[in-house]
């Protein structure tokens, strides 16, 4: 191993280290160190299926002339990532007091296009136009990366065709349907050399030769040839490849992705010790997680809060009824 | 057509309990706990780091069928604590190491973006 013995001894005492190798505005790479595989593997799936964004749920075709048919149209619609910057505040349509949906829990798009000229004409996410009172001015916003910046194609139109629709945004999780999926992809890997021979590599003759090296072989030591198998070993050094699809920033995922099997935990935590009178977990807290209308999600949050740094979980522990003890050391942790 | 409606995955239903113990009298210090609209993102995470603490004998998780989103955890302790504090003990462990993990990795994140500062713009995509 590359890493400095010395700082190696101070992790196993300090619980998970993050080592970030690459971070921009669509990915951040980084190396989980000193987890168990269960604890990495839960990021990944809450990452994957359990963080809340915006997506179109609803549409309402007013007139389409399109050779596209309206089902057709309205899950590409469907599939447009949305900004979802500030989604925290937006409300669940089902738990909002509202009759279907209103500006609490919902954002409405527009889009109208007619193709009045000879040529065949696109129309694209650039095209839908939300209205109407938001939460905040990006929320719901189309989102356009591509070089052209007219986002993603929804269909295209031939002269003298036109397509008028109303869409309804509303919050929801990945776990209910995939468009509210903040990952583009999450790549996760550990143990490039297959020490532990978690995998049984297919091969036609060689498969050194067959199989490339992951860019993560250079971080771990090869196996030394004729060194016996280590049957105690376990993976302990994990690699997340974290890509958004645009609608939360990379790093944000990964926040929001900790913060919500935080709440799935803290959840459990508190129906188990509800009405044992100790008063430990009477202090300020979350509402249950999914509680509804008022469930403040982030900064009102009770883990953290003591360091009055920017990050939902707060500074050194301390006061917190969960940062209280951040000795996982006698819990066992290997 | 007939599916379920998927949001019953993660919705407690009406006056379901989140999770219920029922304790195993068959065997000594065990207990059943079934967790209502869960998946193995929880019953892993809570079964694995179960069997990492000292006091408790077993620990293991099932999820009867794939549809149904339960998840029944299984734990015996060695008497000194009953299985419901062990696995609040876990869970308390697990809420701070979440904790350390988020600090850890805004740390570094505030470390990459100022080392990049200095390298100018990095190889990133436009967003």
């Amino acid at each position: 191993m590359d890493y400095d013995p010395m700082a190696m001894d101070d992790a196993e005492s300090l619980g998970p280290v993050v080592k970030i190798s690459q971070a921009d505005s669509v990915r951040v790479k980084f190396e989980l160190q000193n987890a168990d595989i269960s604890f990495a593997n839960s990021l990944r799936r809450v990452m994957l299926g359990e963080i809340p964004t915006i997506a179109i749920d609803l549409v309402e075709i007013e007139n389409n002339s399109s050779v596209l048919a309206d089902e057709f149209i309205a899950h590409r619609l469907g599939l447009i990532p949305l900004n979802a910057e500030g989604v925290e505040h937006l409300l669940y349509s089902r738990d909002c007091d509202c009759e279907e949906y209103c500006e609490h829990c919902s954002v409405r798009l527009t889009l109208h296009a007619r193709c009045t000229g000879y040529d065949n004409m696109s129309v694209s996410a650039r095209d839908l136009v939300p209205v109407g009172e938001r939460i905040n001015q990006t929320l719901g916003t189309p989102i356009i990366t591509d070089k052209d910046g007219t986002g993603s194609l929804i269909l295209k139109l031939r002269p003298d065709q036109e397509i008028k629709l109303e869409c309804i945004a509303k919050k929801g999780i990945a776990k209910e349907h995939a468009k509210w999926a903040p990952s583009a992809a999450i790549g996760f890997e550990y143990d490039p050399h297959n020490k532990l021979r978690h995998l049984d590599l297919w091969y036609e003759s060689d498969p050194k030769a067959e199989w490339p090296p992951s860019e993560y072989a250079k971080w771990e030591e090869p196996p030394v040839e004729g060194e016996p198998f280590d049957f105690d070993a376990v993976p302990n050094h994990f690699y997340f490849n974290v890509e958004t699809a645009g609608n939360l920033p990379p790093d944000g995922i990964v926040a929001e992705g900790i913060k919500v099997i935080q709440q799935k935990l803290a959840g459990l935590i508190h129906e188990l010790t509800e009405g044992e009178g100790d008063g430990g977990y009477d202090g300020p807290r979350s509402p249950e997680y999914n509680s509804g209308p008022d469930t403040n999600y982030g900064y009102s949050t009770s883990y953290g809060g003591n360091g009055g740094n920017q990050s939902a979980w707060g500074g050194g522990g301390g006061t917190t009824p969960f940062g209280g003890q951040t000795s996982y050391g006698g819990g066992g942790w290997s | 057509m007939n599916a379920p409606d998927r949001f019953e995955l993660f919705l407690l239903g009406e006056g379901e309990k989140k999770i219920t113990e029922t304790v195993v009298n068959s065997i000594p210090n065990c207990s059943d706990f079934m967790l209502k609209k869960e998946d193995h993102t929880v019953g892993n995470l809570l079964a694995e780091h179960l069997k990492k603490d000292p006091q408790v004998m077993f620990a293991a998780y099932k999820i009867g069928h794939p549809n149904v989103p339960e998840v029944l955890l299984r734990v015996q302790t060695n008497g000194q604590i009953n299985p419901r504090e062990a696995l609040v003990k876990v869970l308390k462990e697990l809420v701070a190491a979440y904790g350390q993990l988020g600090r850890e990795f805004q740390k570094e994140l505030a470390l990459r973006q100022y080392a990049d500062q200095g390298e100018g713009s990095g190889s990133g995509g436009a967003i």
